[in-house]
């Protein structure tokens, strides 16, 4: 694993540009702007997160935690979050607190607010307000439904997000055969907040090279649902394209089990395996030993091999329960067919192509002790993704930020500590 | 709103297929980008494939095509011929970007990989987008986002609790990787304008979509807990999970984070004992008994209707959403007037409805544009960018280059 250390001589992508994260007041656990903001921060930008005092950020109480000891600083989200930020306590509900979030948001390029419209009309920080305000601000809404529709109040989520954009209604992909007790299903994790975080980040970095032309700042309204949405983008595709009558059409709208699932059981547990086209149906005949039922007409072509998907299947689930998912994988990529073991968290954490690209990294945290965890998700080959300091402690900044970048003395400081505040 | 597009004097040269590059180049196609897709119909993208009903097979008409690879300029190349390949060259001279998502090595073969591509543009900034990355033993892998998800753990965490893996609609996770890819070209972008350097990016679909499952991953790292799937449940919330609503296969999806949203949702189903029962009182409860939890929240829901549970449910301001598939979510009226829907014209099929892009911004109008047939432009990008004759031009086509 890589000691995070071996960059350090290099500069990063997003040196110079600064961040402030606000904090989400739901009571859903809704990540999205912390991982924006981290994204943000990984590669290279100051970033400031704002959290409420004494409880903190949301994640720092889903550990998780070492020996199930809960304590703020040592969870194992808050570490990934929040690695590479700067940390302040601010309570946005205080006249006081939104003050001096605004400002901290005189010198920031970007701000990433994750609260809904009616909230933050409530506390004084709503996207109209930040944007007539500081005109070179990105100010951009993270929330459930956006920032400007019917809906924008509504409170939502990963679970509402992954079902209401018709991702849930197709998972688990071709493996339903029992309506009635296979609900649609939400994936592993909280991908809604994650792929909103990624759209946020994308969405804040086309209105910077925005300001970079005209040197204005804007409002970029990030949907968490519409970020799910817009994974539907082929079934929406086929609807506009294809007539009812054809089979496709259909295909996407049920849910039922009509064509091959991405997974199959083999000798130690699952793989993902698929040769449905010309390249991979031909390259799979020599591995299998070129049987005669491969050249029969009714699997001529991708078309046919799609009528005849079940015999087809049929052939995939004798074949694989012979071999380890270590052994397909080796087989089939040898003859280049797509084919992967599916990995439980642990094996992803032993896997050694991970390990060769130094995936994982670790670091010392002074109060969690060594941490691993998660790396670049895009290796930069000039200017690369790096650890530069721990996750920060609960206000750790709060004298750095407050007190350096606003000049607030520690008379000042003392007393927002002591009315809570801070 | 500015007349101008934040990206126009950029150019892309995109010889990415399938999912995940191409949209990502359709991001910024549609924010100003000069989009040139490189592609050739000896081995048409399979995207572009479409069979109407009685098996016919199109390259110009599909439907998962025109939505993904919008905004862009086509040309045909065969790069297994050496001129196609210089004119490749050429092309990467003049641009900024060269996005690619070929099986690592095959690129070089055609002297166009990274090194080459910097001696003939020194700030080229390229993206590859690779199943496993450009190094480590498992390099050469092939796979589309759906089979490479299973190697980082993703499957394996999605599934009904107690059972086995599950595959993952909506190719999951190509479009989010392709939305992670516009990130990481425009922050490559910001670098090399202020410095003049240009750097190769090295994407491993499967590590982003591992950053994607930190709850699990920092859960193995700090326990040493290698769990499974939790099919519709959280560990922070319940109920928290999909119910059936009268009707067939209809259902709502319910999120309750606090005490006080759990006695709200009792309420709404008409069972405000319920709330008080010391089985489910409080969340920890909740967790503890969630089987029972959710077969008592089940045996209610199925007296509304979706439309009518699903209202009650926000009126009391708690987190909750219908259960859609496609054409539920396309006849939900905050979508159909999200502006993620735009009617864009094709050569081939006329004008269609396209979704474009999720993010909504105050001051700029998207230069969207219906995506191209194959080689669309060919003759255009060869005489405007390279400054060809119409002679020269035949004379590529009928040596082949151009198909």
């Amino acid at each position: 694993m890589n000691d995070a250390g071996e960059y350090r001589e290099l500069p990063q992508a997003l040196d110079g540009i600064r961040v402030v994260e606000l904090p989400c007041l739901d009571t859903i656990p809704f990540m999205a702007a912390a991982m924006a903001a981290k994204l943000f921060a990984d590669f290279g930008a100051e970033a400031i997160k704002v959290e409420p005092p004494r409880t903190g950020a949301k994640e720092r109480g889903l550990g998780p935690f070492r020996d199930a000891r809960l304590d703020p600083e040592t969870g194992g989200l808050h570490l990934f979050l929040n690695t590479n930020k700067l940390g302040v306590t601010l309570d946005l509900e205080r006249p006081r607190g939104r003050d001096l979030v605004l400002r901290l948001l005189e010198s920031a390029d970007i701000v990433f607010n994750p609260n809904l419209p009616a909230v933050n009309e409530r506390i004084g920080l709503s996207w109209r307000t930040l944007v007539e305000r500081f005109p070179k601000l990105i100010v951009v809404s993270v929330t459930f439904f956006g920032a400007e529709n019917a809906y924008r109040n509504f409170r939502g989520g990963d679970l509402v997000a992954t079902h209401m954009s018709g991702v849930g209604w197709g998972t688990p992909w071709n493996q339903v055969t029992d309506l009635p007790n296979q609900p649609p299903l939400r994936i592993g994790g909280r991908q809604s907040d994650y792929l909103c975080a990624y759209t946020a980040a994308a969405s804040a970095m086309i209105a910077l090279f925005h300001r970079d032309a005209t040197g204005a700042g804007q409002h970029v309204d990030v949907s968490q649902w519409l970020s799910m949405v817009n994974m539907m983008r082929p079934a929406m595709g086929i609807y506009s394209h294809e007539s009812p009558g054809n089979p496709i059409y259909d295909r996407v709208a049920k849910r039922i089990k009509r064509g091959s699932p991405w997974v199959y059981p083999c000798k130690d547990g699952w793989v993902t395996f698929a040769a449905g086209g010309d390249r991979f149906w031909n390259a799979w005949k020599p591995l299998m030993g070129n049987p005669a039922w491969m050249n029969q007409e009714i699997f001529a072509t991708p078309t046919l091999r799609m009528d005849n998907v079940e015999k087809i299947e049929a052939k995939i689930r004798e074949w694989l329960p012979a071999l380890t998912r270590q052994e397909a994988f080796e087989k089939a990529q040898g003859h280049h067919i797509p084919c992967f073991p599916v990995y439980s968290p642990a094996e992803v954490a032993a896997n050694p192509q991970y390990a060769a690209r130094h995936f994982f990294v670790e670091h010392d945290h002074p109060v969690a002790g060594r941490v691993t965890m998660p790396g670049a998700p895009c290796k930069f080959g000039g200017t690369p993704w790096r650890v530069k300091r721990g996750a920060p402690r609960l206000g750790e900044h709060n004298r750095k930020v407050l007190g350096e970048q606003l000049k607030l003395g520690d008379a000042e400081l003392g007393a927002l500590a002591k009315e809570g505040v801070i | 709103m500015s007349a101008k597009v934040p990206l126009s004097g950029i150019r892309i040269i995109d010889f990415g297929w399938i999912f995940a590059v191409p949209h990502a180049t359709a991001w910024l196609g549609s924010m100003g980008a000069d989009v040139v897709r490189i592609e050739t119909s000896r081995a048409p993208d399979m995207i572009r494939r479409s069979t109407s009903p009685t098996g016919e097979v199109f390259f110009n008409r599909s439907g998962v095509f025109n939505a993904v690879d919008f905004s862009r300029r086509s040309i045909v190349l065969d790069l297994t011929r050496p001129q196609a390949c210089e004119i490749a060259r050429r092309l990467v001279k003049l641009g900024d970007v060269v996005s690619e998502n070929f099986t690592v090595g095959n690129l070089r073969k055609y002297g166009l990989g990274y090194e080459d591509l910097k001696k003939i543009k020194p700030d080229i900034i390229m993206l590859s987008c690779t199943p496993l990355g450009q190094d480590g033993p498992y390099a050469r892998t092939v796979g589309w986002g759906p089979t490479t998800q299973a190697f980082a753990g993703l499957c394996h965490l999605t599934g009904y609790p107690g059972g086995g893996p599950s595959g993952i609609a909506a190719a999951w996770p190509d479009f989010a990787v392709s939305v992670g890819i516009v990130f990481f070209m425009l922050a490559a972008l910001h670098h090399r304008n202020r410095t003049g350097e240009g750097q190769h990016l090295d994407v491993s679909m499967a590590e982003m979509v591992t950053t994607m499952i930190p709850e699990a991953m920092m859960d193995y790292f700090m326990t040493g807990r290698d769990e499974g799937p939790k099919g519709n449940r959280d560990d922070a919330m319940a109920p928290h999970g999909v119910f059936p609503v009268s009707g067939d296969d209809q259902w709502v999806a319910i999120a309750i984070a606090t005490d006080d949203e759990w006695r709200a949702l009792c309420d709404v189903l008409g069972v405000p004992s319920l709330a008080a029962d010391p089985d489910f009182a409080r969340l920890s409860d909740r967790l503890r008994n969630v089987e029972m939890l959710d077969s008592e929240v089940a045996a209610r829901t199925r007296n509304f209707g979706r439309e009518e549970l699903v209202a009650r449910l926000r009126e009391r301001g708690l987190a909750a959403g219908p259960v859609y598939n496609i054409e539920g979510l396309l006849h939900d009226d905050v979508f159909a007037n999200s502006r993620m829907l735009v009617k864009l014209n094709h050569r081939a099929v006329g004008e269609r409805t396209i979704p474009v892009l999720p993010s909504r911004f105050s001051a700029i109008e998207p230069a969207y544009r219906g995506a191209p047939t194959m080689g669309e432009q060919t003759d255009e990008v060869l005489t405007e960018l390279l400054g060809l004759s119409a002679d020269e031009i035949a004379k590529l086509r009928a040596d082949n280059v151009l198909v």
